[in-house]
Formats: structure tokens, C-alpha cells, sequence
């Protein structure tokens, strides 16, 4: 059930009926607001249902011993069971999502140097949202053995956690500590919330069915017939797709983000405008938030912590195996751990110079647009961001390798240009530049309109908005390319 | 040493390593008042510290500080 369907909207439509008729009872609240959440689970993987209880179980017991043992001043104690926690955690996503991957690879490297193994891949089905549960499952042990947090005495609030509907597809990927604290609070029907997720969906949904579904009719043309298009077609789908991907994942992040709220829920950002920027290191803290913070926080920091007498190259070192993560994160292929490593490499440029430590801000002229040396920064870095999403788009390193030898051969050939598609794509992605422009550099600026208008403004948002999208958007939709994670 | 000697020692590092000569710091100080204090400088900082008070921290030490207060804490265990 994706969250632009119309099944979901049913649902959801029920969901905010009764669940606003159980306020101001907060524990009837969390109690249906679980019943819905493993519900929705169920109807999207019915089969894993039953691994996500079980590892909400485990968890909320193996925390359960961490929180006791820390009181008890066993640190040991504490200490074990926390790697445990990890070890099943890292286990879990080990077995669904890279045993294969890692067997197939060692299989080849065998038979590479004369070794003759023959195997046959474990069919093995990959639990949807696994990334990003257990992430939020092994945050929670973790925090209770930093003290950040204390141990959750309620299996249903942490259940609730875990399973959350809105974010447990594709995330945001949210923190404990945040979360627990809403639960604790009942969510009394706030029109302000209401409306202002309300108009958060609808934006996603612009971002998604009318740009990134819409790009993708022609990237996907152009990519998947590869052989037959010319290098500046090629060019032109690669050069566009960093675009797709912000509309696709960003706009599934604002539906995201958007049910939340209208629940009463605050979570976690995901997307602050990446492209605005002017590095690798600022596009990353600006591009999926929720999982690079929590990769900064749970893998990031305490390497760079341990390594911190070896200066600069201990961060070096921590950054690259950060970034191999980030890219193998995403799914079990060499092209995602080359995509971690081709990242992690810009990084180095940045430390050596110093760059990495300053924190360099785009400066605006009088008229408080960014100048020129910051635009031509800012498109540099759109340029590496690209060549990094051709490798991710790629199935595999010899698709990859193919695509780039089939520029220099079909140099002088024309571009495939798509009218409809493209237009129907520019005219979308114009609003939603010009609003990323807004945001960004003249948030203190409001845009003139008549009084008439500014009294109606939401409505009048709202409107447009859904007009957009039922002129604009695509009805007959792809998954979110984010799901497959 | 007093409580206060090891704030203003503390903020004397924090006031070097970040560059800000202005930057005052009270218990309740957290990364999200300094915004040039982040993941990376705080490892930064942490060395300063360590170097300046003559200790060693550990990472779970590290990992749990939640603002000034519980950093200043963790100093005067040490000293």
C-alpha cells in the first residue's frame, strides 16, 4: 500500500476519524495507533510481520537488561548485552540483505584464482522498511548504554516506536528520545497540525507523481535502451537524475513527515534543499538527514573518537568507512559500495585543505541572491553528485562501465528529446525550484499578493496544489524508489 | 579544582578551538547553542580537553555528554 494510493487514503481517512475520538486517553491513543500501524505492516508484508514483533520483542528485552544492569553498576553487564544487541541488529540485515551478495562474491573470487565452487543463491526475501527498523531498533540499545535515554518500562510505546506507519517504510529513520516523549503526551486534535501536514502530503505528492514520476518516463527510457541513444541523450537522463531522486525521496519524505503531523507526531527531517550547496560534505548533511545522522551518531563519532590521537587521517579513516556504509546501506551490490567510496573520497580533498573544519557559508549579493563564485561552486558539485547517482543508478559495476563507453562512441548522434514528458517535467520542477529558492535565500521576504489572496492563502495552496497534481501527475504510479531499501 | 575553574578553563579551550573569542558557556550549554561546534569539532575539542587538563577520556564518556554540565561533571571526576 503505497502512501499516494487511494487504499491509503481510505485507511488513513479511518485512522484519523477514530483515532482523534480516543483523545484525550493517550493510552487508547497508542493502543489503536499500534493496532494500525502492524495492520498497515501486515497489508504491505504480511509474511514479516511476525520478525518485526519478534525483534521488537528482543529488543525491548535485551534494553530492558542494558537499563537494569547500568542501575546495578554492571558495566560489563551492560556492555556485553549492548554488543549483542548490534550483533543481532547487524545480523539480521547481514542474513536478509547481504548473505547472498557476500557468498556469490567470495564464490567468484574463488573460482577467480582456479578454485572450481559452484553455489546456488539462498532464495531469501528482504522484510520491506528492514533498513530502517533496524536502525531504529539498535539506536535505542544504543542510547540506553550512552545514557541518552532510559530504558522504556512500556512494550506497547516502544512497539509503537519500531512499527510507526508513516515512517516504518522508508523513514524518516527517528530517534528514541523524541518519540517516547510525544507518546508520553496525548495528541489533541490541532487543526494547525492538521492543515499544516495536510499541505505536507500534497507537496510530497507534487514532488512525486507530477516531477519524479514523470522524469522517470524518460530516464528510464533513455537508461534502460542504453546502447541505442546517443552520449548527449545519456548525459542529459544522468544529468537529470539527481533531480529525480531529490523529487522521488524528498516528496515520499513530506508524505511521510506530513501523516506524522497530522497525527499529532513531530519526526525527524530528511531533506533541507541539497543541491544548494557547495561541497560534499555540506550536500550530505543536507541529503537523507535522518540516515546520515544516525551514521554520524552510532558510527562516525565513536570511530572518531577511538582514532582522535591519529589527527587528521583518523577522521580520514572514519569518513571512508562512514561512507562505505552509507553506500552499501542502500543495498548489496559493488556499485553501492563503490557509490560509498566515490564519496568518501571527495571527502579527502576537503580535509587536507582544511575546508572540511570551516564552515564556509554561500555569500549573497545586495539583492540576496548567491553570487557568482558560489553558483558555479554549486553547480561543480551537482556535476559530482551526478556521476556518484549514475553509479547507484547502474544494476551493476559492467552496466555502469558499459554506459560510460557508450559515450565517447555515440558522440555525434542527437538527443532524444521527449516533448510532452519534459515539458509536463520543466514546468513542475520550475515551482518547485522557485519554491527551494524561497526557502533557502528570501525566507524574510514574503512574495506580494492581494489581500484577497493573503486572507485565503491555505485554501488557495491547497487548491492549486491539487489541481497540479490532477493535471500534472501520474496516476499509474511506480514505488517509491526508496521502498527497495 | 573549584567547579568554576574547570568552566573557565573549559570555555578558555572552546574559545580557541572554535574561534570565538565571545563565546560564553554555562552548564546548560548544549551543540545546538554553538553552531560551529558539531560532530567533527567536538572530537576536535575533546583532544583540546584532554591535552589542556592533562586526562583521558573514554568513548562512552564522550558519547553521553549531553551539554557543559555533564562535561564539567566528568572533568572533576577525573582531576
Amino acid at each position: 500500500m503505497v502512501v499516494n494510493s487511494l487504499a491509503f487514503l481510505w485507511f488513513f481517512l479511518v485512522v484519523l476519524v477514530v483515532y482523534y475520538l480516543c483523545q484525550p486517553k493517550k493510552l487508547v491513543q497508542n493502543i489503536f495507533l499500534l493496532i494500525c500501524s502492524y495492520w498497515f505492516y501486515a497489508q504491505v508484508d504480511i509474511k514479516m510481520t511476525g520478525l518485526l514483533a519478534i525483534l521488537t520483542l528482543l529488543f525491548w528485552l535485551i534494553g530492558h537488561g542494558i537499563g537494569k544492569a547500568i542501575d546495578q553498576k554492571q558495566e560489563r553487564r551492560a556492555s556485553l548485552l549492548t554488543t549483542l544487541s548490534v550483533i543481532v541488529g547487524i545480523g539480521a540485515l547481514f542474513y536478509f540483505k547481504y548473505l547472498n551478495f557476500f557468498i556469490g562474491s567470495f564464490i567468484a573470487a574463488a573460482n577467480a584464482i582456479g578454485l572450481h565452487l559452484s553455489w546456488t543463491a539462498a532464495h531469501i526475501v528482504v522484510p520491506i522498511g528492514l533498513s530502517f527498523f533496524t536502525f531504529k531498533l539498535m539506536s535505542y540499545t544504543l542510547d540506553i548504554y550512552h545514557g541518552k535515554i532510559e530504558r522504556e518500562r512500556n512494550i506497547f510505546d516502544f512497539a509503537n516506536f519500531i512499527a510507526f506507519f508513516p515512517t516504518i517504510l522508508s523513514g524518516p529513520i527517528d530517534r528514541p528520545k523524541p518519540f517516547f516523549k510525544q507518546l508520553k503526551q496525548s495528541r489533541l486534535f490541532n487543526p494547525n497540525n492538521l492543515m499544516t501536514g495536510f499541505r505536507r502530503v500534497l507537496w510530497g505528492m507534487f514532488m512525486k507523481m507530477c516531477i519524479a514520476d514523470r522524469l522517470d518516463l524518460y530516464i528510464s527510457a533513455v537508461w534502460n535502451n542504453f546502447e541505442h541513444h546517443s552520449a548527449t541523450s545519456i548525459l542529459f537522463a544522468s544529468l537529470l537524475y539527481p533531480f529525480q531522486m531529490y523529487a522521488d525521496f524528498s516528496g515520499y519524505s513530506e508524505m511521510a513527515i506530513g501523516v506524522a503531523l497530522m497525527l499529532g507526531f513531530k519526526v525527524a527531517e530528511n531533506f533541507k534543499r541539497p543541491f544548494f550547496t557547495i561541497n560534499i560534505a555540506q550536500y550530505w548533511s543536507r541529503w537523507h538527514m535522518s540516515l546520515t545522522s544516525w551514521l554520524t551518531d552510532y558510527v562516525f563519532m565513536p570511530l572518531n573518537i577511538k582514532l582522535r590521537d591519529w589527527g587528521t587521517n583518523g577522521t580520514i579513516a572514519a569518513i571512508m568507512l562512514n561512507m562505505t556504509f552509507i553506500g552499501m546501506w542502500h543495498g548489496a551490490d559493488w556499485t553501492f559500495f563503490l557509490f560509498g567510496i566515490y564519496h568518501g573520497l571527495w571527502y579527502i580533498p576537503l580535509m587536507v585543505s582544511g575546508q572540511f573544519f570551516k564552515k564556509t557559508k554561500i555569500k549573497v549579493n545586495e539583492y540576496g541572491w548567491p553570487t557568482m563564485p558560489f553558483v558555479i561552486k554549486m553547480i561543480v558539485n551537482y556535476l559530482v553528485v551526478t556521476f556518484g547517482l549514475m553509479l547507484f543508478h547502474s544494476n551493476n559495476i559492467s552496466e555502469f562501465w558499459a554506459v560510460l563507453c557508450r559515450i565517447p562512441e555515440a558522440w555525434n548522434d542527437g538527443l532524444f528529446f521527449d516533448m510532452p514528458t519534459l515539458v509536463n517535467a520543466a514546468i513542475c520542477s520550475v515551482a518547485l525550484i522557485y519554491v527551494d529558492i524561497q526557502e533557502e535565500w528570501f525566507t524574510k521576504k514574503k512574495p506580494y499578493l492581494p489581500r484577497w489572496a493573503e486572507r485565503w492563502r491555505w485554501e488557495l495552496t491547497i487548491a492549486v496544489e491539487i489541481v497540479a497534481i490532477l493535471l500534472f501527475g501520474i496516476f499509474d504510479s511506480n514505488q517509491f524508489i526508496y521502498f527497495q531499501f | 579544582m573549584e567547579r568554576n575553574e574547570i568552566l573557565e578553563k573549559v570555555q578558555d579551550v572552546f574559545r580557541e578551538e572554535l574561534e570565538l573569542d565571545d563565546l560564553v558557556l554555562a552548564d546548560e550549554t548544549t551543540a545546538d547553542d554553538v553552531e560551529e561546534w558539531d560532530s567533527l569539532s567536538h572530537v576536535q575539542l575533546v583532544v583540546a580537553l584532554e591535552k589542556a587538563f592533562g586526562i583521558k577520556f573514554t568513548s562512552r564518556e564522550i558519547l553521553s555528554w549531553d551539554n557543559i554540565g555533564d562535561l564539567i561533571n566528568c572533568i572533576g571526576k577525573k582531576l
